[in-house]
């Protein structure tokens, strides 16, 4: 007798998705993640945008996933309290050779269905936005896409899963895959997990996770993307994410404000051996910066408040790698290369799908029990501190630690007691945003360490 | 609460202020400071070197904020720490939330705003390299996690920059278990008193690099090295925690956000030689106003702000400026006030302005120039005009009345 139904290995954006998917079935499901915080690895560094999908490849099935995570994401982002910002996407063309290849995805585009993307002439462009580099001739217009938290949607995905019945266990790597009488025994420091069917979601280690259980069809090549975050007074430069006409090699450095209220400059693109290098580096830096002296070039006036490099967890085979191997209990998910925030609700309802009820026989549940994270957006209406009422109700609402992203002790407070724990400095930055603006811990940094040595304000 | 006053930020400059106003006489004072305990960041520095101008003693600088608390009526301006003041509208309103005074819209009839200087960290510096968990902080972090008890990141420490700021960590490491095992700086010397390299090599083993560049910061968890482009070539030295020190920057989001004129140059509000902003009854001081003047020279501008915000309530003075700006000529960095206003307000009473001035680079020799109207109605010569040091200027010298385009120049 296995103890889980169902296991899923790592609890990036897609793991956690899968696993709240699972929370809407009478079984039993665990959610495993290797570090001492979810959202750790390839989900933690990105652009956070909200994608449509229509530059994704046509017929795919990351097209297909993708287009139907971002219809899911509008429709239960909110009520998880998931902010979205609904700001386009233009891809600017600054010659006629550009100008042709946004003209086809425009085209393109529209015989897929994506109906709201048009042509933008240089008006339609500078009305938009009045401090893009002169000479912009043409632009593919995407209203569709948004801008999200990343770090929250994780969270908020596998707090919903906790909420509705779903086991998690952090720190938990598993180092070695045993199967027998078909049941998975999967081995981690904290003692041993068994489980009927085991969903590898292990992004950057996906390829190590399959090597366990014997695997050996699929590499993962990481690719490191590397980024400027620009302090928020560099917001009234841009408020759409700007996207450079795509070679047939890369998409570009893109310019996209982020649902904090900063602007981003990134990503590189570099293949790297190592999945844990996120250095960033004097050549990444001079890409970036050359990237927004073409688009942009108001934006290097601006402070710059943090920088980071993500990394992309990519294989050999530039598509989703959603692998059923449903006669050895084990089913693969990875390769789920820039587009995992945008597709995890996708392809967490697809992998929902392929299981049950072939491998695991399950009723839908009746009643969902709600789960709902704090909004970080800026500007926003929604923290504790701006309702009078909340702060006469509990004033350490009203007292702030961390100034530059305006969190207070009693937020803090809150992260620290959640359900999913709070283990280290970073994982208390994604959750509430301390330290994370342009100070960078210089007013907060020992009062933020002090309260997680002793939970007190 | 209602107050009359309103001062943001209660470090020297704010504290000097509250002491001023309440001198004269100025009641329901209301000093919002958003850290846990009022003082800025003096209170954090247990060693000496604060307050000299203004109270000619030296001081420690918690010592120093004790004094400022002393000489201010505390019947009459009251201290709210743990006060965050989130916007300022013109009126002036303030949008103010706190445990005491809840989330509330206050509206005063003058506002000081004295948010002073932070230290610009290492991303805004654009350092490459690994971007550990803990290690990379600046002296501000440092000293405040002396001062609440936290363990440091480990016992070796390099330190970026040398300001006065970088030595002071020299003291702050004895107290605290910390090993400084390099200092380095991009310039071609000391930014702190010529004495400081010899006194870090001689009296605390520390070898200061010049013309130091950082390749990059290495290490996953934690800090495991730096490496430094030195003039001699790359060199690794293995440490624990990377402290980047100085490169202050004003705190001026409030104000910016606000829509205070800023001026790019210092990155601060503009203000008049009577400490007022481009918006009617906002007022600043300190460093807010510019990188940066010592800790004595912003209670001086603080209290010179108190003077002016009672001369102000008491009709003397007008709440706006009417003023022109300085021309600035070639190898001017900045210039504070900005403005010199035509107001003939008897100020006698009040601390003496202190003009901050600064050169763009080094030069050996200058005569500096004040004219207005194309005559120079003061001149004086100065020897070694350093970057980073003040220059003295006697604005007085502008006849009253409005001077018309009144500028300031160096002659080498």
């Amino acid at each position: 007798m296995a103890d889980y139904d169902v296991a899923i290995i790592g609890a990036g954006v897609v793991g956690c998705a899968i696993a709240r998917e699972f929370s809407r079935y009478h079984l039993r499901a665990i959610l495993l993640e290797a570090n001492s915080d979810l959202c750790d690895e390839a989900s933690k560094g990105n652009t956070a945008t909200l994608a449509t999908g229509n530059d994704t490849p046509v017929g795919s099935l990351e097209r297909k996933l993708v287009v139907r995570g971002h219809q899911r994401y509008l429709a239960e982002g909110p009520s998880l309290g998931l902010p979205i910002r609904m700001v386009g996407a233009m891809t600017v063309a600054f010659d006629e050779a550009e100008a042709r290849v946004v003209s086809e995805e425009v085209r393109s585009s529209r015989a897929e269905g994506f109906a709201s993307v048009e042509l933008l002439n240089a008006d339609g462009i500078y009305a938009r936005v009045p401090h893009l580099a002169p000479g912009a001739v043409a632009a593919a217009w995407a209203p569709d896409e948004g801008i999200v938290d990343g770090f929250s949607t994780a969270y908020a995905y596998a707090l919903d899963a906790v909420v509705n019945g779903v086991d998690y266990r952090d720190s938990a790597p598993v180092t070695a895959a045993h199967r027998r009488d078909g049941v998975w025994t999967l081995t981690t420091p904290g003692g041993a997990v068994s489980a009927r069917l085991v969903i590898n979601c292990a992004g950057l280690r996906a390829d190590h996770v399959e090597a366990l259980a014997g695997y050996r069809d699929l590499t993962v090549k990481p690719r490191r993307g590397q980024y400027i975050v620009y302090d928020k007074r560099a917001r009234r430069l841009v408020d759409v994410i700007l996207r450079p006409a795509p070679t047939p090699t890369t998409r570009g450095v893109y310019i996209a404000p982020s649902i904090f209220g900063n602007v981003l400059l990134g990503p590189t693109a570099e293949e790297v051996p190592d999945p844990d290098d996120r250095r960033v580096t004097p050549e990444g830096i001079a890409q970036l910066t050359a990237a927004a002296r073409r688009m942009l070039p108001a934006l290097l006036d601006e402070p710059v408040a943090a920088m980071y490099a993500g990394m992309r967890p990519a294989t050999e085979k530039p598509e989703y790698r959603i692998i059923p191997r449903f006669a050895d209990g084990w089913l693969t998910c990875a390769g789920i290369r820039s587009t995992g925030l945008s597709g995890a609700l996708g392809i967490a309802e697809y992998v929902a799908g392929l299981v049950v009820p072939e491998v695991v026989k399950a009723a839908r549940k009746e009643a969902i029990k709600p789960a709902r994270v704090p909004s970080l957006a800026d500007p926003n209406i929604a923290r504790p501190w701006t309702d009078a009422a909340r702060v006469a109700a509990d004033p350490f609402y009203g007292e702030m630690v961390c100034h530059c992203e305006r969190v207070s002790v009693g937020e803090i407070r809150d992260a620290l007691s959640g359900p999913i724990p709070v283990h280290s400095l970073k994982a208390l930055k994604r959750r509430t945003r301390v330290m994370m603006g342009r100070c960078q811990g210089f007013f907060c940094g020992a009062r933020v360490e002090s309260m997680l040595r002793t939970g007190k304000p | 609460m209602n107050p009359t006053v309103a001062i943001v930020g209660a470090g020297p400059a704010g504290l000097a202020a509250a002491a001023a106003l309440t001198a004269r006489g100025v009641r329901d004072i209301a000093v919002f400071d958003r850290d846990d305990t009022v003082g800025g960041l003096p209170r954090y520095c247990g060693h000496l070197g604060f307050g000299w101008e203004y109270s000619h003693r030296l001081e420690k600088g918690s010592a120093f904020i004790r004094r400022l608390i002393g000489e201010t009526d505390l019947s009459r301006a009251a201290l709210y720490p743990r006060t965050t003041v989130l916007e300022m509208a013109p009126g002036p309103v303030l949008r103010v939330v706190g445990p005491e005074t809840g989330l509330r819209e206050i509206r005063p009839k003058a506002v000081l705003v004295a948010t002073g200087v932070r230290e610009r960290p290492r991303a805004a510096r654009l350092v490459p390299g690994a971007r550990p968990e803990r290690g990379v902080l600046t002296t501000g972090a440092l000293q405040q996690m002396e001062t609440r008890g936290i363990p440091m990141p480990g016992p070796r420490a390099v330190v970026i920059g040398s300001e006065h700021v970088a030595f002071s960590v020299l003291l702050t490491a004895r107290h605290c278990g910390l090993k400084i095992v390099a200092m380095a700086e991009p310039g071609n010397r000391v930014l702190s008193l010529a004495v400081a390299r010899p006194i870090a090599r001689v009296v605390f083993g520390v070898p200061v690099f010049l013309n130091t560049e950082i390749e990059e910061i290495q290490g996953r968890a934690t800090v495991e090295a730096i490496v430094l482009r030195t003039p001699e070539g790359l060199r690794r030295i293995p440490c624990d925690c990377v402290i980047f020190s100085g490169s202050f920057v004003p705190d001026a989001p409030l104000s910016e956000e606000a829509g205070l004129a800023i001026d790019p140059r210092t990155g601060g509000p503009v203000i008049d030689q009577f400490m007022r902003t481009s918006q009617p009854g906002v007022f600043a001081a300190g460093n807010l106003l510019r990188p940066v003047e010592s800790s004595g020279v912003a209670a001086c501008e603080g209290a010179r702000a108190g003077a002016c915000i009672a001369a102000f309530l008491a009709g003397h003075l007008d709440g706006t400026q009417a003023a022109s700006v300085f021309g600035l000529g070639e190898g001017v960095r900045y210039l504070v006030p900005q403005r010199w206003a035509m107001d003939a307000v008897d100020l006698r009473d009040a601390r003496p302005l202190r003009p901050s001035l600064r050169v763009s680079s080094d030069m050996e020799a200058a005569r500096v120039t004040l004219a207005t109207d194309g005559a120079v109605v003061w001149q004086g010569r100065r020897r070694r005009l350093l970057r980073e040091r003040r220059i003295a200027i006697n604005l007085d010298a502008l006849p009253s009345g409005r001077p018309a385009a009144p500028r300031v120049d160096l002659v080498a």
